[in-house]
């Protein structure tokens, strides 16, 4: 096999549809082994689904796909790839020699042990120490180094780092890159998937850009740097983003409507004050880790804490009623079993669907569905379709709109438009919009700086628990700059944090 | 991205009310009495002694207690959880009933309602422990289904009660007597039981409860997506322990409708229940993981069920070949819907 001409992985008008999405469209890339490769791109452009194909964990509707020269289904040749995901996905109660050797058992009835291989495997990526610990115990790095170690172990080729080091200290990561660029210079096929910027810089020779389910551009060399990804994710043919958007009747003088004072929550954040006035929609930004996550969670009382906080003068137990909050993925908010008008309803209670005795006022939940569906935009045949015929970007709007029925004073959303195509992504920001201008605060937790300069007004950068001071979306002409200050306020955050 | 998603529903011509969700659901509960018929049929091919009203009335009579049983059930198994323990429940509620009113002389018409409290609070135990100490529903039942079994063999000291012959000589007052019996009293040409119409008015109670209220809409949601209906902070626990609570006084329910009826209370009656029930809430088109289940198709299994029962008890040579078909057609029954499920699926 060694007269194989090693010439990396060749795909080819690679498309995969769901329904109607289409969430790769003639995608053409190369990848030589030998050299890290990068993927970056935006929330729902595709990154997630192409790491999918090439893991052969689901097939592409058309395409090909060639490894070392030859025709290659990933799903049939699934042992040639290794996926190591962000959360390892092994067997947490075995230990760690058990991991390496489960599924490579051999032919033997006893209780498998790891070979002399499997050993030197372990050694050479440091896991000789915690080698009889239950992976479970183990600290996440060493479980991601597991799993790269089983990989190594059944001779696979190709390396899918997914988002690897979002959940690992700096030190732990650049142990991780330390491995990968060793796999690279073994002649394997190694791909960062990431969002990381920085990382995709300092670690990738070639990065290839995905948007809209293509391959918009590869950076090489000189070309790669920070400020040229950036400029790559954001610019051309995202629509949206003016600022003509904006609420023009901003009057900064209104007072606050919501705010927080020496809000802390252990091991998370610490003595936050925050503010929001009415109108306005306040996006907090920060990567995974950063606390920005459990801040917005904390707003919408899903967090132990400590401080005051207030809204619309009401005070804590009375808050209930007047905040909603909506998580992250749809699968957190929407109930599989209900129809499109079910899931509409599904937060409101008495008076609104239900009356004495609580029955269900049925053609009240009938009429005030199909007033929702059209007040929020959503596509749908009738309200009684069941909400998993809708597209991915319509479901995301029945998410939203499940908490906008409750008319709530603070709306709490998180990554709202994580997985939507571009079209309703604008629908979901002119909706957000729409609802702050009616006198409601809206606050938004993002990962995108795009998504910051289509929809805020305002945004803060978290970073180590902290909050950084206030940046004004509408002193930004260009989405780049915004994404160079809040870079910098990021490093300065972490900085001061360190110190 | 793609050109069907342009269409927006306002310009849309036919706003219908019904959707597919709606349709399958009905086409799921045509479907299973449709095998109530076929089954019925292919009974009176074999032996036309069969086509007679007094069968269909023991047929009725037959899955009364099973389906009051399985209402209860598929509350719980709509907010996915589980009950293992209404077997046992049934049976301790006979057999305090008649410790209370056989043995001790507490009048009947407050023993029952005695008896339906107890019931109550082995429910909230139930609920209690799976929602504030996050036991698993599975072990907590399969726990209190022993307990409640154990409290049976005790309060009736492991003998068997009959109303009409108290152990203490003594008769009980006629009134009280008529009253208990009467419970559950046949009448007319066919001399149908009154057990048939408590089934039939708990299930248009529960039936509206589940798929009427607010309070069935949100035990869909919960059992649809218990995290995100945490999230919307609907009253995850309280409603959970609801279902516990209304499951185990149905079951109390069911097994004093058939003390009535068989008028002897053993302390082991009801363990045989479990299995029966739970197929009749299966077959009826409930998901074990939550968030679906009707009362007409609960209702509908129960009848395939006990349909079934009575025409094999009748042809077999023996108990073993109830049994096995039983069996068979708790698996096929699902297996049949998943199949035409992905059928489904495969052709939208």
């Amino acid at each position: 096999m060694n007269d194989v001409a090693r010439t990396g992985i060749q795909i080819r008008g690679l498309t995969k549809r769901y329904g109607s999405t289409v969430a790769l469209n003639n995608l053409d890339l190369d990848i030589s082994p030998g050299e890290i490769f990068g993927v970056a791109g935006p929330n729902g452009a595709g990154k997630s689904t192409l790491v999918r194909m090439i893991g052969g964990e689901e097939s592409p509707t058309s395409g090909n796909l060639m490894l070392d020269g030859q025709a290659w289904s990933p799903a049939d040749k699934w042992d040639v790839v290794s996926i190591v995901h962000q959360e390892p996905q092994l067997f947490p109660n075995l230990t760690v020699a058990e991991n390496m050797v489960a599924g490579r058992e051999g032919a033997g009835t006893a209780w498998p042990k790891p070979g002399d291989d499997d050993l030197q495997i372990m050694d050479a990526l440091g896991l000789h120490s915690v080698r009889d610990i239950p992976l479970g115990e183990c600290s996440l790095a060493m479980q991601q180094r597991t799993e790269i170690a089983r990989a190594v172990a059944r001779a696979a080729r190709v390396f899918l780092f997914d988002e690897p080091n979002s959940a690992l200290t700096d030190a732990e990561s650049d142990e991780l890159f330390r491995e990968m660029h060793k796999l690279a210079e073994s002649g394997r096929i190694v791909l960062l998937i990431t969002h990381r910027l920085g990382d995709l810089v300092r670690h990738c020779t070639r990065v290839a850009v995905v948007r809209d389910g293509r391959v918009r551009t590869v950076l090489s060399g000189e070309t790669l740097t920070e400020e040229g990804l950036a400029r790559q994710l954001v610019t051309e043919g995202t629509g949206g983003g003016s600022p003509a958007l904006r609420n023009a009747a901003q009057t900064p003088e209104a007072a606050p409507m919501f705010s927080v004072r020496d809000w802390t929550s252990p091991n998370a954040f610490e003595d936050i004050n925050f503010s929001a006035r009415p109108g306005e929609i306040v996006a907090l930004m920060g990567v995974e880790g950063s606390s920005a996550r459990e801040l917005l969670r904390s707003f919408a009382g899903l967090e132990r804490t400590t401080g005051a906080i207030s809204l619309a003068g009401a005070s804590d137990i009375d808050l209930r009623q007047l905040r909603a909050y909506v998580p992250a993925t749809r699968a957190l908010s929407l109930y599989s079993n209900f129809s499109v008008g079910e899931n509409l309803l599904a937060r409101l209670g008495a008076p609104d669907i239900a009356g004495p005795f609580l029955g269900l006022k049925k053609s009240r939940m009938a009429s005030l569905a199909e007033q929702s569906v059209r007040r929020f935009l959503i596509k749908t045949r009738t309200a009684a379709q069941p909400i998993r015929s809708l597209s991915g970007g319509n479901q995301q709007k029945v998410a939203i709109a499940q908490a906008l029925n409750c008319a709530p004073k603070l709306l709490l959303l998180e990554e709202p438009t994580r997985g939507v195509d571009i079209h309703s992504k604008n629908e979901i920001y002119h909706l957000l919009r729409d609802y702050a201008a009616s006198g409601k605060v809206v606050i938004v937790f993002c990962t995108e700086v795009l998504e910051i300069f289509e929809v805020a007004d305002c945004a803060y950068v978290v970073a180590e628990g902290r909050l950084s001071s206030r940046l004004a979306i509408a002193d930004y002409e260009q989405v780049e700059q915004l994404a160079t200050d809040i870079a910098r306020l990021e490093q300065s955050l972490s900085a001061k944090a360190a110190a | 991205m793609s050109s069907d998603v342009t269409q927006t529903p306002s310009q849309s011509p036919t706003f219908s009310k019904v959707g597919k969700a709606t349709l399958n659901v009905a086409a799921r509960i045509g479907g299973l009495f449709a095998a109530v018929v076929v089954v019925a049929i292919v009974f009176v091919v074999i032996n036309p002694n069969f086509a007679n009203l007094n069968l269909a009335v023991s047929v009725l009579r037959a899955m009364s207690s099973v389906a009051i049983m399985a209402i209860g059930l598929t509350l719980v198994i709509v907010v996915g959880e589980i009950d293992l323990s209404f077997g046992a429940m049934y049976g301790l509620a006979a057999n305090t009933l008649a410790v209370m009113w056989v043995v001790h002389g507490v009048p009947v018409y407050f023993a029952i309602p005695l008896t339906l409290v107890i019931a109550a609070l082995v429910g909230a135990f139930n609920g209690s422990l799976v929602t504030r100490w996050k036991i698993p529903s599975f072990i907590v039942t399969l726990g209190s289904y022993n307990l409640l079994y154990g409290l049976s063999l005790w309060v009736s000291n492991s003998g068997t009660f009959n109303p009409n012959y108290p152990p203490s000589g003594e008769d009980l007052p006629q009134g009280q007597l008529d009253f208990f019996i009467g419970l559950t009293q046949s009448f007319g040409k066919y001399q149908l039981s009154a057990e048939v119409f408590w089934m039939l008015g708990i299930a248009v109670v529960v039936g509206f409860l589940l798929h009427r209220s607010l309070f069935g809409f949100r035990l869909m949601a919960i059992g649809g997506n218990p995290e995100a209906a945490r999230l919307a902070r609907m009253p995850v626990r309280r409603y959970k322990i609801t279902a516990f609570i209304l499951c185990s006084i149905l079951a109390a329910m069911a097994g004093i409708l058939d003390f009535s009826f068989i008028q002897t209370s053993q302390p082991d009656i009801g363990l045989s229940q479990t299995f029966p029930v739970f197929a009749a809430v299966i077959i009826g088109g409930a998901s074990l993981s939550g968030g679906k289940g009707t009362i007409i198709g609960t209702l509908g299994g129960a009848l395939l069920l006990a349909e079934l029962q009575i025409g094999l008890a009748l042809l077999s040579p023996g108990p073993h070949v109830q049994q096995i078909f039983l069996g068979a057609v708790t698996i096929i029954a699902v297996g049949l819907d998943l199949f035409l499920t992905n059928l489904r699926k495969s052709r939208a």
